[in-house]
């Protein structure tokens, strides 16, 4: 974290109002970690103390209608929503007649539904066939980009630049060059003499253009998020495992990777929880009319996610109660998978 | 990024006061109003689905009213359901698509009847079981047809040449009567021109097929019967051109490419996919023909339209429906957009009985008149479209797959079963 | 001299490796703009076209023949700018509460902000249609603006940077001259903040103008649509004509991808360290 522009804001210049004084880096009597939290909690509070102290709640009005606007919208469009969906996951509902209480009965079907546990597979499949290049590509780029000096900005810009593109567009892209009967990659193909693959068709390769999708938008951002903690390994460590004799992948496996836990753990976290999330990309892909149904995530089915599952059902069928049986279920499988995760990462980290 | 503070706390009034803003004029729709007497009045269709000439023309000539039209993308049955729900988005008048208006029945308060605004004097020119389909049981009339779908082979006249196949559209139509002709020619086309494939997916195969029958997914007494002979023999049907290698398993947006490519040979499908081959592939103008269906006739689809119950006047979006489905602009849609009339007396007009160059000047009516007259009409209940889709993923499984097709009866019938309990069927 | 020798490949080819994976993140960009140059005939044959055309008007001006840009355009800013500018203030000045502030419930407060950050929306996504039923909100922008006016993620990020990057002193100094809580954050916070700011701004545009899945669900009237919504139904609906569609994805894409070049320093800078957090 040695090169970061904007972290003062020295820069912005004189500003208007009172505030004169440069304002900036932390104040030298409050030096590092959480300053907010300790050195801080008296001072800017205790200014209440000038009139004595009538400890009622009232007194914080301004404070409390500060952070007002947060959680009355949390409340109204998250917290309750949340909540409404356990309650929905119970009822029979079109969405436009009556409620009916089934109780158990959609988490019944959906154990037993097959394609369920089909977008379930898809779903798993298609994270793994993205997390782990992507993890293990933005390593390299990271380690390549960080044993350099020159060009470092550029590289950063350029990899970065996938993970701020439309979705929605690159979805459109990745259908073009995929096509089976045009795209760039089976002329490129034809080129060498290799025969089409219909990618698009293929209950594998469908996967795998949706997992090199995801893996193009996001391995430059994780790299960048590795660089920044490949920065703050301090250099003597490097030098004094040289001086010991150890090679480059000896350094990199005994010293940058287990500096680098915390950071691969986020990642890792971050990754999973939007991985298991892909949506756009198979409803893009597959949204064209040609297809029987544009939401059945292709053919086969077989870029189906849970999460296109969920909107056919709740949106296109307007089975709302499965709908939500549906989401239910797959955010305790999502927690299921970071817990899991998480430990693993964990176990390793405990072992010398 | 210098920001002035001023400037920012101006520009987050202005935002709140533009979130405002386009709140108040989201009422700005014709829905909301609540007077049934608007003069501004939104009509919703696909591409495809009505004349756009048509819509232009029903423009100008209700000079007093301000007919907007909007061609919504996507899938429209959704669209409209959330239009539906979201009242100052409604339109006055919609298209329903003939494979969902069966869904639309339980809703039917959602709708206008149509018998209360007029459709009543009109109902005994239009075609009585395309009617029925968007009749209620307690005799509502919610959607006033647009076209029908009699089926028919498209198929390409110089590629049957070159596989010494019959050219001649009454030659075809005869010798390729069964479903084992047709795939028995496709085996011979495909030998003469290997690249050339005989159905673009075994899908459109199984379609067919149950559209000849009167017996769809669910019976009249809401019991599922997607486990029958019917829908077996549909299903073997469908598999032969896979098992014979004549099928291109086409399931992605690439059947356009395919199309004007020369992949395909034929394309079973109603009357208005004429129009999806010739927007495909202009190219292929004049080398396409029409040929009876193997099998007998059959019924695919052909649309409605409709008028929300929010609709700010249906006596005036009853008169823009009936001027825009009167016979003579029926007529005139099935020239332009290949929509076949659900007016007989259509039938008789210079604009279907011409010959169509896309299809070498052949009088395509010769084909579709009599399929049209000999359509078995179906039963198709709320639930049909969603218990049927299990087979067709099943269908595309055994393309995308490899999936044994027995395996994959089994998975579709024990699936469509589940949602159909799902959905309340018995 | 052998030493230097491979000490320079060394380099070399680790500028090699970054190079290509330079050119494989930058090269749709390329490839967009070559298919929108041509015509969809050329993108159908082989071998393809591997260089710009001079088809790009006639696209675009098929494209607005199908559909209406500006209007979705128009959209997708009122969308991004209404919410950048909303979560700026609220989350700044809540920022400012939790940074600088004791008060009751502060602590459980803060951390049900935090466990709450990574909560799926789909999970509240059917509820959240109905309340715009409700509220008669379905199918207007206010749907996308109003339920991200504000957001934890910019809480979080703020508070950080408040609590370092505010001197208590300038805070002291102005309560003594008699400013209460509002005046310091206007006076005070906001010029302090401001770099921080302007990364959250950033984020939070981009965030918004690349949103698909509420406004896929809450938007319906075709002339209502933000730019990806209208975007993906043109891809549904005109898949043939490829060249057009990729006119469409081309002026959707390039404005945001200038702009960020544009920040991008400072905002990849701000990112990370958000991540590292």
């Amino acid at each position: 974290m040695s090169s970061s522009p904007v972290a003062g804001p020295a820069a912005t210049g004189p500003s208007s109002g009172s505030d004169t004084a440069p304002v900036g880096r932390p104040v030298p009597d409050r030096p590092s970690g959480g300053p907010g939290r300790h050195g801080r909690r008296i001072r800017p509070v205790s200014a209440g103390a000038r009139p004595g102290p009538p400890r009622r709640v009232t007194r914080y009005w301004p404070q409390y209608l500060a952070i007002s606007p947060y959680y009355l919208l949390f409340s109204v469009f998250m917290f309750f929503p949340v909540i409404y969906t356990v309650y929905l996951a119970f009822q029979k509902w079109d969405g436009i007649g009556e409620m009916h209480f089934v109780g158990f009965q959609q988490f019944r079907f959906l154990w037993d539904d097959p394609v369920f546990w089909l977008s379930v597979r898809n779903t798993l499949v298609i994270w793994v066939l993205s997390t782990v290049p992507m993890l293990f590509l933005a390593l390299v780029l990271a380690v390549l980009v960080n044993s350099t000096k020159r060009f470092t900005a550029f590289y950063r810009v350029a990899l970065f630049i996938p993970s701020i593109t439309s979705l929605v567009a690159i979805a459109i892209f990745f259908g073009a060059i995929f096509s089976n009967n045009f795209g760039l990659i089976n002329a490129i193909l034809r080129s060498v003499h290799v025969s089409a693959v219909p990618w698009m068709s293929n209950e594998w390769t469908i996967k795998l253009v949706i997992a090199a999708l995801m893996t193009w938008q996001w391995t430059g951002y994780n790299a960048i998020i590795y660089l920044a903690g490949l920065q703050a390994i301090p250099s003597e460590l490097y030098e004094a495992a040289r001086m010991d004799g150890a090679g480059p992948v000896r350094i990199f496996f005994s010293i940058t990777i287990p500096l680098l836990r915390p950071i691969i753990l986020f990642t890792v976290v971050v990754s999973t929880v939007t991985g298991l999330q892909s949506f756009t990309e198979p409803q893009v892909l597959f949204g064209s009319e040609a297809a029987t149904n544009p939401n059945s995530g292709g053919p086969g089915q077989a870029g189906l996610t849970t999460l296109l599952y969920f909107y056919h059902q709740a949106f296109d069928n307007n089975d709302f109660g499965y709908g939500a049986a549906i989401v239910w279920a797959f955010f305790l499988l999502i927690l299921l998978i970071v817990l899991v995760n998480w430990r693993l990462v964990q176990r390793k980290e405990r072992r010398p | 990024m210098d920001l002035s503070r001023r400037r920012f706390l101006q520009a987050a009034v202005l935002a709140a006061a533009t979130a405002g803003a386009t709140a108040a004029c989201g009422g700005g729709g014709s829905g909301s109003s609540g007077s049934k007497d608007s003069k501004n009045l939104t009509l919703w269709y696909w591409s495809g689905g009505l004349s756009d000439k048509v819509v232009a023309d029903a423009k100008k000539h209700f000079s007093d009213i301000t007919l907007k039209t909007s061609v919504v993308g996507g899938d429209f049955k959704t669209k409209l359901l959330t239009g539906l729900r979201a009242a100052q988005s409604a339109p006055d008048i919609t298209g329903i698509k003939g494979e969902d208006i069966a869904s639309f029945l339980p809703n039917a308060n959602r709708f206008v009847d149509l018998k209360t605004v007029g459709a009543d004097k009109l109902v005994p020119e239009y075609l009585s079981w395309k009617l029925k389909q968007a009749t209620t049981q307690d005799g509502k009339l919610i959607g006033f047809p647009i076209d029908i779908g009699p089926c028919a082979t498209f198929y390409r006249e110089d590629l049957f040449a070159k596989a010494g196949l019959p050219t001649d559209p009454a030659k075809v139509s005869a010798e390729l009567a069964t479903w084992d002709d047709y795939f028995k020619a496709g085996v011979e086309l495909h030998k003469a021109v290997p690249k050339t494939f005989l159905v673009n997916n075994i899908g459109s195969v199984f379609t067919m097929v149950i559209g000849q029958g009167t017996r769809r997914f669910i019976d009249e007494d809401n019991k599922f019967i997607g486990d029958q002979d019917h829908i077996r023999t549909a299903w073997t049907t469908a598999v032969k051109p896979y098992t014979l290698g004549i099928d291109a398993k086409i399931n992605d947006n690439t059947w356009n490419a395919a199309v004007s490519g020369g992949a395909l040979g034929t394309e079973i499908g109603a009357a208005w996919h004429a129009l999806d081959i010739s927007n495909a592939a202009p190219g292929t103008k004049g080398k396409w023909r029409v040929a009876s269906l193997p099998g007998g006739p059959s019924n695919l689809g052909g649309s409605f339209l409709a008028i929300p119950a929010t609709s700010g006047n249906p006596d005036e979006a009853f008169k823009i429906i009936s001027w825009i489905l009167s016979p003579e602009n029926q007529a005139r849609g099935f020239t332009d957009a290949a929509l076949f009339p659900t007016a007989p007396a259509a039938y008789k007009l210079p604009a279907l009985t011409g010959g169509d160059p896309f299809f070498g000047g052949q009088k395509t009516i010769e084909i579709f008149g009599p399929a049209a007259e000999k359509i078995p009409a179906a039963f198709e209940a709320p639930a049909d479209a969603a218990v049927s889709a299990p087979f067709y993923s099943e269908l595309t499984s055994i393309e995308a797959k490899g999936k044994d097709p027995e395996a994959a009866w089994k998975d579709a019938v024990s699936q469509a079963k589940q949602i159909a309990q799902r959905q309340g069927v018995k | 001299m052998n030493g230097l020798n491979r000490k320079r490949v060394r380099g070399l080819s680790v500028h090699v490796i970054l190079m290509l994976g330079v050119v494989v993140s930058v090269f749709p960009f390329y490839w967009i703009v070559v298919m929108a140059t041509n015509t969809s005939q050329d993108i159908y044959s082989y071998p393809p076209k591997l260089w710009f055309g001079g088809n790009l008007l006639t696209n675009i001006q098929h494209l607005f023949d199908k559909m209406d840009f500006f209007g979705s355009l128009f959209n997708t800013v009122i969308v991004s700018v209404c919410t950048t500018l909303l979560v700026l203030f609220f989350d700044s000045l809540a920022a400012f509460a939790f940074a600088k502030y004791e008060f009751p419930g502060k602590k459980i407060l803060f951390a049900l902000l935090v466990s709450m950050y990574l909560l799926p929306t789909q999970l509240a996504i059917i509820p959240q249609y109905e309340i715009m039923v409700q509220l008669g909100w379905l199918g207007t922008l206010k749907a996308l603006i109003v339920p991200a006016a504000a957001n934890a993620f910019g809480i979080f990020w703020m508070r950080q940077y408040t609590s370092s990057g505010v001197p208590d002193e300038l805070l002291d100094a102005a309560r003594i001259e008699g400013a209460g809580f509002f005046r310091q954050y206007w006076h005070v916070v906001l010029p302090c903040v401001r770099p921080a700011l302007a990364f959250l701004g950033i984020y939070t545009f981009i965030a918004a103008w690349n949103d698909y899945v509420l406004p896929l669900v809450m938007l319906v009237n075709p002339d209502r649509l933000t730019l990806q919504v209208a975007l993906a139904q043109l891809y549904a609906g005109h898949s043939t004509d490829y060249s057009m569609v990729m006119a469409g994805v081309l002026l959707a894409v390039i404005p945001l991808v200038l702009v960020f070049t544009f920040f991008a320093r400072g905002f990849i800078a701000d990112a990370t360290k958000g991540a590292l957090r």
